[in-house]
């Protein structure tokens, strides 16, 4: 297990490395940055003046270590626009993107896990009909026409529900689901198949003749073993809510860190950005490197092999 | 009994709802497209950042709903020499904690935002500013590196801020925190959220209208609408053409639109590739159908104009006439230079409406050349329309707005050689810009920029397509009209009962 670990970490490093290189060369060769950061009327002087200031005008493998330099004493620069820490912007930011994420995941456990039970224990009956169309539905629709969808139907029709914002408990409602949905299915896909895969195998069969009821057996053994799979898909559902976010963010005017990346790119802000490409990456890097040890955890066969 | 109870319950109801509608509206709540980035207001301006700020602060002068110059902080200025104004300063404003504002605050705020440690995005606009200083009791002068007439054009936008406490807190602080002089105070700020202001009491200019303004932050426009039909908003920004024609049907919401300053443009390489010759040019600008642009893609919300500029600035002329939309002449033109089925390269950027970009591309290629399209990321983008002729395509869509109202904030950067953005060279036509810019004569720079904008039409090294119109969503119930330079004062607005 120890080996694996290390291995798998040793991995993951090495990953994150690769994304810090690779943020900084997208941002060193699709352009100058400094002309994103000037007003349009600037001259030619104030730009020379800026560029000297924000270090561009060193040889490439300087800036190279002069970032990384930073990165290890967590200096993420300033917000051009804001003026304030870049890492305080984000930072105070992703309370809400986890609020969001949290909502979403209930949403998509709750409904999804349910869902995929039904589904694969009642099958070929309406329930299994009815349930399969909300599965495709949340899984085909895309986030900006359901959001906008909710909005007009629970908020502006309704009136049940605030149609933006991210003061209360009832404007985290929609955007959970929004962003849920996707998840939800995959969810529902997953534990349907996992237990109809168990549902064929012999311990069930020898649990029935000895009188078992099929519900007895569902709960006390086909769930336990049909979760493997279903927990490493969590692990990395996880980081594609945390990450997936924007559009939902935008629709629903929720502060989360997805909202401040496309406020930030277009404010020119390369800075948040930049954090904001980091911090993705790294929950990215961190819940599979989670993902895998789960699964070696409940599942000895992964960590002793080789 | 229960007829008797549901008109008791009736009556009751009834009393509620007059009695809610007796009272005044006391906060009024905006959606805005976005946060302000600062609060200080010699920091960033773009339109979300000073349509709050604005409201904290007072300006030196400011403009009247006809668009006029006019007092505010200076009660009245005069011109002691063609580099020398000497302002008035009026002694019955306060800021927001009860300090006297006064000459020496004035002088600050101006030489904190030239001075080149604060980094100020808005430092180009006030950099022909030398220096300013205290000269008398309510009495600032102000001195300009050389005679600069659109200096009372940007004075509109310097924000007066309090010396003393800015260096008690410091530039951070004071972004968090701003204290102005203006109808509304900060009463809470949560970034990317919303940003609550309250009226301060002893404003010296007028009562403000409601106790409680909230700006909020709804990044998606869909969503800002929404907002405002189930009255969680009272004003909303940025309504899209699509939208506004869309509520015209609508009786609780209104749209609310001004024509604005901004002037929709395309520039027109004359110094690089088949663009180079003058005939291919005029071609373009033959092919344009600017009523047809503006019905497709603006739904009405936007006026043809005949130059690169709108009416609302200084130096605007109707006497140079626009090129009408001609595809036979284009056609001709496009001939007589041999340059049927040249390809051209349309620059742009996601930063720019992709509709209008393919409309207009159609266009010219209806009249016999090849344009093609090269989008790619802004910073590509502006390095190549802002560095070599050679390689800075044939064309591209913008939309300018100087926020002065003068046409030397527009075609002097635009069009004079030696500018980032002109590839095109005419020493005549550079006599007339420079000229204009340093002469307080009204009556001549207005002559020059009428030369200037005749040169502009020969040469065509851009042409303008259209005025751009700002364009709001309100509640049936706000009065506010919105004004050329798209400012943004609650203390315009008033809530009809």
């Amino acid at each position: 297990m120890l080996r694996y670990a290390v291995q798998r970490l040793i991995q993951a490093v090495i990953a994150i490395f690769g994304v810090l290189t690779i943020v900084f060369v997208v941002m060193h060769f699709s352009g100058d940055p400094t002309l994103l950061l000037v007003p349009p009327d600037a001259s030619a002087q104030m730009i020379a003046e800026l560029r000297h200031q924000l270090g561009f005008d060193q040889p490439l493998w300087v800036q190279y270590l002069n970032y990384l330099g930073g990165l290890i004493r967590f200096d993420f620069g300033q917000s051009v626009v804001q003026r304030i820490p870049a890492i305080d912007i984000v930072m105070s930011r992703v309370p809400y993107t986890m609020m969001l994420a949290g909502g979403a995941i209930v949403v998509a456990v709750g409904i999804g896990i349910p869902a995929g039970i039904m589904m694969a224990t009642r099958r070929g009956g309406w329930l299994e009909r009815v349930l399969t169309a909300i599965v495709v539905t949340g899984q085909s629709v895309p986030t900006f026409l359901s959001g906008i969808l909710l909005i007009f139907v629970f908020a502006v029709t309704l009136r049940w529900l605030p149609t933006s914002g991210s003061g209360d408990f009832a404007s985290l409602i929609m955007p959970s689901v929004a962003l849920g949905a996707l998840s939800m299915s995959t969810f529902a896909r997953m534990t349907r198949i996992s237990i109809i895969d168990e549902l064929g195998k012999d311990y069930v069969r020898a649990g029935r003749a000895r009188g078992l009821s099929m519900g007895s057996v569902v709960t006390r053994h086909v769930l336990r073993n049909a979760a493997i799979p279903v927990i490493t898909i969590a692990a990395l559902e996880i980081g594609n809510l945390l990450a997936g976010a924007v559009i939902v963010e935008t629709v629903f005017a929720w502060p989360g860190i997805g909202q401040l990346a496309i406020q930030s790119i277009q404010s020119r802000d390369f800075l948040v950005v930049q954090v904001i490409v980091l911090l993705i990456s790294f929950v990215y890097v961190l819940t599979s490197v989670a993902a895998d040890f789960v699964y070696a955890l409940v599942d000895p066969r992964i960590r002793l092999a080789r | 009994m229960s007829v008797r109870l549901t008109s008791i319950a009736a009556v009751l109801l009834t009393l509620a709802s007059s009695a809610a509608f007796a009272q005044s509206k006391d906060a009024l709540t905006i959606d805005l497209s976005g946060d302000a980035a600062t609060l200080d207001p010699h920091l960033q301006w773009d339109t979300n950042s000073y349509s709050i700020y604005r409201n904290i602060f007072d300006n030196l002068l400011t403009r009247n709903p006809a668009g006029e110059i006019v007092p505010q902080i200076a009660k009245s200025w005069k011109y002691a020499d063609d580099k020398t104004i000497e302002f008035e300063i009026r002694d019955d404003v306060t800021f927001q904690d009860g300090s006297k504002l006064t000459a020496e605050d004035v002088a600050f705020s101006i030489n904190r935002i030239i001075d080149p440690k604060l980094k100020s995005p808005q430092l180009t606009q006030f950099d022909q500013i030398s220096k300013a200083e205290v000269s008398g009791p309510n009495k600032v002068t102000m001195t300009t590196k050389s005679a600069y007439p659109a200096l009372l054009a940007q004075l509109v936008k310097l924000s007066i801020v309090p010396k003393a406490y800015v260096e008690k807190v410091g530039d951070q602080e004071f972004n968090a925190k701003p204290l102005g002089s203006g109808p509304y105070k900060l009463a809470n700020w949560q970034k990317g959220v919303q940003t609550e202001l309250e009226a301060y009491g002893s404003y010296w200019r007028v009562k403000p209208p409601f106790a409680k303004v909230t700006f909020r932050t709804v990044p998606d426009a869909s969503t800002r609408l929404a907002d405002l039909k189930t009255g969680k908003a009272d004003l909303i920004g940025g309504v899209t053409p699509d939208q506004a024609a869309g509520m015209k049907s609508e009786t609780a919401i209104k749209v609310l639109s001004a024509p604005t300053e901004r002037v929709g443009y395309l520039y027109i390489n004359a110094e690089a590739g088949p663009t180079k010759d003058v005939r291919v040019r005029q071609a373009i600008a033959y092919a344009i159908d600017r009523s047809a642009l503006i019905e497709a893609l603006l739904a009405g919300y936007g006026n043809p104009v005949n130059i690169v500029g709108a009416k609302p600035i200084f130096g605007y002329t109707d006497k140079v006439e626009g090129y009408a939309y001609d595809p036979e002449k284009a056609k001709a033109l496009v001939k007589e230079a041999g340059a049927e089925g040249a390809k051209l390269e349309f620059l742009t950027s996601p930063a720019y409406n992709r509709a209008t970009i393919e409309a207009i591309q159609q266009m010219i290629n209806e009249v016999g050349l090849n344009v093609e399209i090269a989008s790619s990321d802004q910073a590509t983008f502006l390095k190549r329309r802002q560095g070599e002729p050679a390689n800075a395509g044939s064309m591209a869509f913008g939309a300018w707005s100087c926020a002065c109202q003068d046409a030397d904030g527009i075609i002097f950067p635009l069009f004079r050689s030696g500018s980032i953005w002109a590839k095109y060279k005419n020493p005549q036509y550079d006599a007339l810009v420079d000229g204009a810019r340093v002469t307080l004569d009204k009556n001549e720079r207005l002559a020059k920029y009428e030369q200037a904008y005749q040169i502009l039409k020969d040469d065509v090294p851009g042409i303008g397509l259209y005025q751009a119109f700002a364009i709001y969503g309100a509640n049936t119930k706000l009065n506010w009209t919105p004004t050329a330079n798209e400012a943004m004062f609650v203390t315009d607005m008033s809530w009809q009962q």
